[in-house]
Parts: structure tokens; C-alpha cells; sequence
């Protein structure tokens, strides 16, 4: 599959309208509903190879997703990006705008910039709903001077039942490798090129990818797990996992089910669209409101399929995941799921021997354990 | 030299020696107070602390003050190690660790022995997320209610709409306390507290105007000490009285020709959260190369709206609405542009040199925006710039030798 820069590339040259959204969750169904492609910029490292514009702006404690991002929009921005969105999504992302604003500047060019604050509260009283509604129209003003396009409803609904679509066949792509019908480094693969592609031949790339693999064998695991994580991990360490006989039957992965895990209900109306999706979103670290509810859901999860090992893939300086983690470790392991904590720094994706050691080590300390409860029920 | 001063800051005066009584006071009554039946609110420095005077008996703590109190007193490390030994991250910050390890150890270790047990836990998002996620942590090992401010990040002055959404939801805090503690909310009791707080704050300003007098009156470690009290006796008269004290005192001192570098040839500003645990060390030190960093963003943005210097004065009217103007009172929720026009006027007014931006790794927020911020005052206002390596709160991930390589080089960069 195309990397990033080659099919922003492709996008451009079909003369599509390239919004750069900063991750996690932007409004896409709003951007899309103008006429406007929007693209999610995560997942970059392997077009990213090197830093040297964004490290003239940022330390390198900033997170990965954060520095490849910088590098992407200062570097080839402008010739890719029409505009950039950004809302409240992490410390690390709303410190970036104006760094990278005036980055651009300093070569002597722009992106026009949009910007959302998503509550960070529960969003049903009045006051927290009324503010997200009220920046959601400012929104729509704003795009509406920068398309030309007034905002319609019709389309708006159009854009929120394709996005919905979307989520619908993500979800069957992650069952059919949940059962071992498609390799887990193929879905995630497939599932991130959601944030590089127009949703409607998303849909169309997955639409194809299920008929494929719908007949095939399901797969017997060594071990079952759970990944999670902002990103996936690289693809080589997916490829161990998999070597060893780890299964991914299920995941928390910001990128993939977090990002597609809640169905809003379709509207027309984009504030009440956004105050469901947002207040009923499906729970992440960074959603803050629903950090009591990520807990039961991934305790949940785990019992629901049978979940034997939790795969924590941080991604380096993201505290928000940091802070969970020792309590999500703590949980599972009460309910006896092993958890092994790995740690992607931006050089990672280089040098990953350490963790391919280390998965294989809890590869085998799983499957001894299978071994072993296998034998006990045996001698039941 | 005088007396009363160690070279490089640090008063023995009276001020100083009351400061230290006040916060032990602060730390003493806490613990009381809690013990006998009050409510206990934890916090987070912006949260509006001067409402719970409105509450007949509600008290709170500071976690990050606390922390930085332990961190001041050496205690960083063991306790950073204990919340690492829990399970957390050494990439957190060096707060969130100490005060881990402190309320999971039963306050083992800290000089105030912890904080009191809270009823319920507030935090807000503009300082840093990170903030609430840590606050989260209690909330989960000892299923106290967390409750969260949700203060818009400014890239601009705050908005009439931002303003609306705060109010709403201190209104939400009040009637939650009430509900929770069966307490009544008296709004002229709050009045009065916020009366105070400004009144506080323009002694404040008055103290730090020092550093504009050559040689400056004050060094910024002055500043970070003396900060303590904003965070533990907010809103009350005692805190008048201390800041009135202390800038009286600085003023008498520069009458008298006592100053804490003396022989002063370069005057800085420091970016980022006060180095607790370096606090004498680095003074003095600098005091020798006669060098003193005057001025300090992390002091001079407390009581005053974003990008401002002056402060921010009550005008008598709605306390909620004093409050929620002012809860942007601290660097991190601003913007860059609104870090540099502050950053700008305090250069102008102190005759600052040279600029220290003590890079974070625990605190992003502040930091990672001083590339750009430091691009900006060295080549647009043309002051020499130095980046270090610090960590507000845990001595082990800094190095003097490193950190004195580069101030050194500023105070070169500054002769050339
Ligand atoms: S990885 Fe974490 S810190 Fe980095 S951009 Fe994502 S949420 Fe923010
Ligand atoms: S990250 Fe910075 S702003 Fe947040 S709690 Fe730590 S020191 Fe304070």
C-alpha cells in the first residue's frame, strides 16, 4: 500500500483539497461535508525519516506522533496541505500551532488554521454542550469563507452515514483478524490509510479486503491478546508477534478502535452529531471524561475474548498513557491477563531488537501458561 | 555584606523567617482542620481557591505546591523513585511522582507529612491535561469524586465565550461542594477573600518591581520561595500583610544600598518552572560570576491576564467573575504570542541581558515552545538566549556541570 507523502501526492494531483488534521479525533464528517479531503496526520514515521525542521522547533521530548507531524507540515506542508486543523487533543498538540505557524512563516509561507477546544467535561449540562455547539457553528462559518461552500445539511448527513460506514467495516476487518483471517500488521495497515485516503475509497479498499479474507481459515493463536497504544506498533514487531503466536484478538489502539469504536447516530444537525460522538466517544486517555469508562471497557474486552495478554505499545512521552497504565496493569492482572509494557521511541522503529526479545519472552511465558491450564483441566 | 543576606538571594530577614512560619502554619492547620470534620478539596494551583472561603468549613491542598515544597527540601528523589516503584513512568512529571509517592506511602518521606485525605479533588485542564490524569489516579485508588475545570487554552486573550463556560462551571463547583459538604455558599464571604487576593497580588507586583531598580532589589529565587504562600493562604489577610512585608522590606533595603548580588553585571530572566532543588546552589553560584537572574516568567505572569504584567485588580464587583477573567494566571496556558509580549515587557522594564529557558522534560506544557520563543527574543530583541537541561522537581535528571557550561556562555555571549 501507499505511504503518506505518495498518496497525498496522488490526492493533490486528482485536485482534492487537503486538510492536515492533527490527531486524535477530528470532526472529519464536518471538513468532509464542504467538498474538502481531510487527511490525519499520524502514522507518518515511516515517510518521516528525519527530524531537522522540527527539531529547530521542538525538543526531543516531545512525542514521536508530535515531531513527525511538525517535520511533515514544515517541511512539505506547503506543498501538500491547503489548510491544518488542530483541537484540544493533548498538551504536546495544542502547544503546536503557532510553533508550526511561525515555522512557516519563517520560509515565507502560511496554512490557513482552524481550530476546535472540545470540552474536557462531561458534555451533557448545558454550559459544556451549548460551548461545543456554539464553536462547531463558528466552525462551519470559518469553512464556509475558506470553500465558498455554505454549509448544508443534506451533505453533512451524507458525510456522517459514510463515516459510519467506515466504522462499521472497520469493525469487521478487526474481527476477521481477531480470528486469523487477515494478519493484524494487514488490518492496521489498512485500517490507518483511513487518515491518507478520501473516505469513500476507504470504504472501497475495505469493502474489498473482507470479501477476500471472509472465506479463508480462521487461525488457531498460540496466545490471545490485547494490544494498546496510541499507534500500532511497526509492522516488524507486529511480525514477531505474530511469529510467536500471539494473536491480536482485540484492541485499544488510539488509531484504530478507539477512533472508530462508537457509531454516532447519522444527522443533519453537526452540533448534536459531535455532542454524541464526543460525550459517547469511545473511551480514551486523551477523552478525558471518558477515563473512568475506559477502564471497565477494556476489563471487559479482555473477558469478552478471553483476552490472555495486554500489549501496552506507549508511545514515548505521551503521559496521558503513562498515568493509566499502572492501573490497567494492576486490573487485569487481578483477573489474571499478563501485561507487557513496551515503549516506541521515534528511533524505534530502527533499533527493535530489545522488544522483539521481550515479546518473545511473554510469547512463551503465555503459551507455557495455556500449556499448563490445559494440563490442570486435563487432570480435572 | 549585610547580615541579613546571603550573597546570591535568600533573606534571613523578616519576611523570610516568617514565611517559613506561615507555611509551616498553613501545612499544621491543614492537617488540623481536616481532622476535625472539615471538608478537604484538593486542588490544582488555578483552581479559584478563594470560593472555599466562601464555605463555612472547607479546607485544601495543594499537590503541586506540596510537591514542590518536598522538592525544596531534597525530598524529590525518594519520593519520584516510590511512584516509579508503584508503576509510573520516570517520563512523568517530577510533581505527579513526588506526590504519588507521597499519597501512596501514607506521606512517608515528605517534610508536611502529605496532604490530608480529600473529600473531593479538582483540577483543570489550562495549566496541563497531564494534571487532571494525575488527580485521576486518587480518584480511582480511593474513589473520591474528581472534578474537573475545563479552562480553554489561550492563544489569544480569553474570549467572552470561555468567560461564560467558566462561570458556568463554578457554578457547577460550588453546588457541588454544597451538596457534598451540606455547607452554604456566601458570596460576600468569597467577595472579601477575592478582595484580598488582589490586594495581595498588587504587593506582589510591587515586591518583583524590585528587579527593575540596577542593581536589582531581588533575584527571582526570592520570587519562587516567596510564591508559596499564593498557593496555601490565598485570599486572606495574612497573605496581605506578608507581601505588604515583604515588598516594604525590599524597599527599605534598596534605600539602604543592600542588594542581593551587589556587584551585579548581568541581569537575567529564567523560563520555566523555579529549579527547586538548586535553589541556593545555582544563586549563589551565579552570585559569584556576577550574574543574577532578577526576573522569572513562572513569578511575574501570577495576578496579572495573559500577556500582561500589571495586575489584574478586583473591582469590587462578582468575585466569579474576577476569578474566571484571571484563570489564565500562570505561563502554560498561553499561547506563544501571548508568551512573548509578556516576556518582551518584563525585559524592558528590568533592563534584562540575557535569557535562561531551563528546557523540561516533566513540565511539556512550558516548554515546548521556548525554541520559538527563544528564536524570537534573541533575533527579534536581540538578547542574548541560553537553553539548559532541568527538571523542576527531580535532581537526577539534571547536571550543574552542564547547566553551568551554558551560563557561562551566556554571560560571554553578553560581554561580546
Ligand atoms: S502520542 Fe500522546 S502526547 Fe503525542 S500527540 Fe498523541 S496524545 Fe499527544
Ligand atoms: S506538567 Fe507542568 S503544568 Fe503540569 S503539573 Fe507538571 S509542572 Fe505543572
Amino acid at each position: 500500500m501507499k505511504g503518506f507523502l505518495d498518496s497525498l501526492a496522488d490526492l493533490k494531483s486528482q485536485g482534492h483539497t487537503l486538510v492536515g488534521c492533527f490527531p486524535l479525533y477530528p470532526p472529519l464528517e464536518l471538513l468532509h461535508s464542504f467538498g474538502l479531503t481531510p487527511v490525519v496526520l499520524w502514522g507518518l514515521r515511516q515517510d518521516i525519516t528525519r527530524l531537522t525542521r522540527s527539531d529547530r522547533h521542538l525538543q526531543p521530548y516531545a512525542c514521536g506522533v508530535a515531531r513527525c507531524l511538525s517535520e511533515f507540515v514544515l517541511s512539505q506542508g506547503g506543498e501538500f496541505l491547503d489548510a491544518i486543523f488542530m483541537y484540544n487533543a493533548c498538551d504536546t498538540l495544542r502547544n503546536l500551532p503557532e510553533i508550526l505557524q511561525s515555522g512557516l512563516e519563517q520560509d515565507g509561507s502560511s496554512l490557513p488554521l482552524f481550530r476546535l477546544h472540545i470540552p474536557a467535561v462531561p458534555i451533557n449540562p448545558p454550559s459544556a454542550s451549548n460551548y461545543l455547539e456554539d464553536q462547531i457553528w463558528e466552525l462551519t462559518k470559518e469553512l464556509k469563507k475558506f470553500t465558498g461552500r455554505s454549509f448544508s445539511g443534506p451533505a453533512f448527513l451524507n458525510s456522517t452515514v459514510l463515516y459510519n460506514q467506515q466504522r462499521m467495516l472497520i469493525g469487521e476487518l478487526e474481527h476477521l483478524a481477531a480470528t486469523g483471517r487477515l494478519g493484524f500488521a494487514d488490518c492496521a495497515d489498512i485500517v490507518l490509510s483511513a487518515g491518507r485516503m478520501p473516505v469513500s475509497d476507504h470504504i472501497a479498499l475495505m469493502e474489498h479486503t473482507i470479501r477476500d479474507a471472509a472465506n479463508r481459515t480462521p487461525g488457531e493463536p498460540a496466545a490471545r491478546i490485547m494490544l494498546s497504544g496510541i499507534l500500532p506498533p511497526p509492522a516488524a514487531l507486529l511480525d514477531v508477534m505474530e511469529q510467536a503466536g500471539l494473536m491480536v484478538v482485540a484492541n485499544d489502539l488510539a488509531a484504530m478502535r478507539r477512533s472508530y469504536g462508537y457509531l454516532p447516530a447519522a444527522s443533519s444537525d453537526p452540533g448534536a452529531y459531535y455532542e454524541d460522538l464526543y460525550s459517547n466517544h469511545h473511551p480514551c486517555t486523551t477523552i478525558l471524561p471518558s477515563a473512568d469508562r475506559r477502564l471497565e471497557h477494556i476489563m471487559k474486552t479482555a473477558r469478552e475474548n478471553t483476552v490472555q495478554g495486554f500489549i501496552f505499545v506507549g508511545e514515548k512521552f505521551c503521559e496521558y498513557e503513562y498515568f493509566e497504565i499502572p492501573i490497567i496493569a494492576q486490573m487485569l492482572a487481578a483477573e489474571g491477563v499478563r501485561t507487557l509494557e513496551l515503549e516506541i521511541g521515534i528511533d524505534d522503529t530502527l533499533n527493535l531488537d530489545a522488544h522483539r526479545t521481550r515479546i518473545e519472552a511473554f510469547a512463551e511465558m503465555l503459551r507455557q501458561e495455556t500449556g499448563r491450564s490445559r494440563r490442570d483441566k486435563d487432570a480435572v | 555584606m549585610p547580615s541579613d543576606h546571603i550573597q546570591g538571594g535568600f533573606r534571613k530577614n523578616t519576611s523570610g523567617k516568617r514565611l517559613s512560619t506561615m507555611i509551616m502554619n498553613d501545612y499544621l492547620d491543614l492537617h488540623r482542620r481536616a481532622s476535625e470534620g472539615a471538608f478537604v478539596v484538593w486542588i490544582a494551583i488555578i483552581v479559584p481557591a478563594e470560593l472555599f472561603s466562601g464555605f463555612e468549613n472547607v479546607v485544601y491542598g495543594v499537590p503541586e505546591s506540596h510537591a514542590a515544597l518536598c522538592a525544596g527540601k531534597g525530598a524529590g528523589p525518594v519520593l519520584c523513585e516510590k511512584a516509579e516503584g508503584f508503576g509510573y513512568s520516570t517520563d512523568l512529571c517530577s510533581y505527579a511522582r513526588i506526590d504519588i509517592g507521597t499519597a501512596f506511602d501514607g506521606g512517608k518521606d515528605s517534610p508536611t507529612f502529605g496532604l490530608p485525605r480529600p473529600d473531593l479533588i479538582i483540577s483543570n485542564n489550562n495549566n496541563c491535561s497531564l494534571l487532571v490524569k494525575w488527580f485521576d489516579v486518587y480518584h480511582r485508588a480511593w474513589g473520591v469524586p474528581h472534578l474537573v475545570l475545563d479552562i480553554p487554552f489561550c492563544y489569544e486573550n480569553q474570549k467572552d465565550r470561555d468567560f461564560r463556560y467558566i462561570m458556568d462551571q463554578f457554578g457547577t463547583l460550588i453546588s457541588t461542594i454544597e451538596e457534598m459538604s451540606g455547607q452554604r455558599f456566601d458570596r460576600d464571604k468569597a467577595r472579601e477573600s477575592v478582595r484580598l487576593s488582589s490586594e495581595a497580588m498588587k504587593e506582589w507586583k510591587r515586591f518583583l518591581g524590585f528587579a527593575a531598580h540596577r542593581p536589582s532589589g531581588i533575584t527571582a529565587f526570592d520570587s519562587f520561595v516567596q510564591m508559596a504562600p499564593i498557593l496555601t493562604s490565598r485570599g486572606t489577610q495574612r497573605l496581605v500583610d506578608h507581601y505588604r512585608l515583604l515588598a516594604d522590606e525590599t524597599e527599605e533595603q534598596v534605600k539602604n544600598g543592600i542588594f542581593p548580588v551587589p556587584d551585579e553585571k548581568y541581569r537575567l530572566l529564567w523560563d520555566n518552572i523555579a529549579p527547586w532543588h538548586q535553589l541556593r546552589k545555582m544563586s549563589g553560584r551565579l552570585a559569584g560570576l556576577g550574574a543574577n537572574i532578577t526576573s522569572a516568567s513562572y513569578t511575574y505572569c501570577i495576578g496579572a491576564l495573559e500577556g500582561e504584567y500589571d495586575p489584574y485588580e478586583f473591582d469590587g464587583n462578582d468575585p466569579l467573575a474576577w476569578l474566571a477573567r484571571l484563570q489564565n494566571f500562570s505561563v502554560c496556558p498561553h499561547g506563544l504570542n501571548l508568551r512573548r509580549k509578556a516576556m518582551k515587557e518584563v525585559i524592558e522594564r528590568n533592563a534584562i541581558d540575557g535569557v535562561v529557558f531551563a528546557s523540561n522534560r516533566s513540565c511539556k506544557v512550558y516548554s515546548l515552545m521556548q525554541m520559538d520563543q527563544m528564536r524570537y527574543i534573541r533575533e527579534e530583541l536581540g538578547i542574548p538566549c541560553v537553553m539548559i537541561d532541568v527538571d523542576h522537581a527531580d535532581v537526577r535528571k539534571y547536571s550543574e556541570e552542564a547547566a553551568f557550561t551554558r551560563l557561562e556562555a551566556l554571560l560571554e555571549m553578553i560581554d561580546a
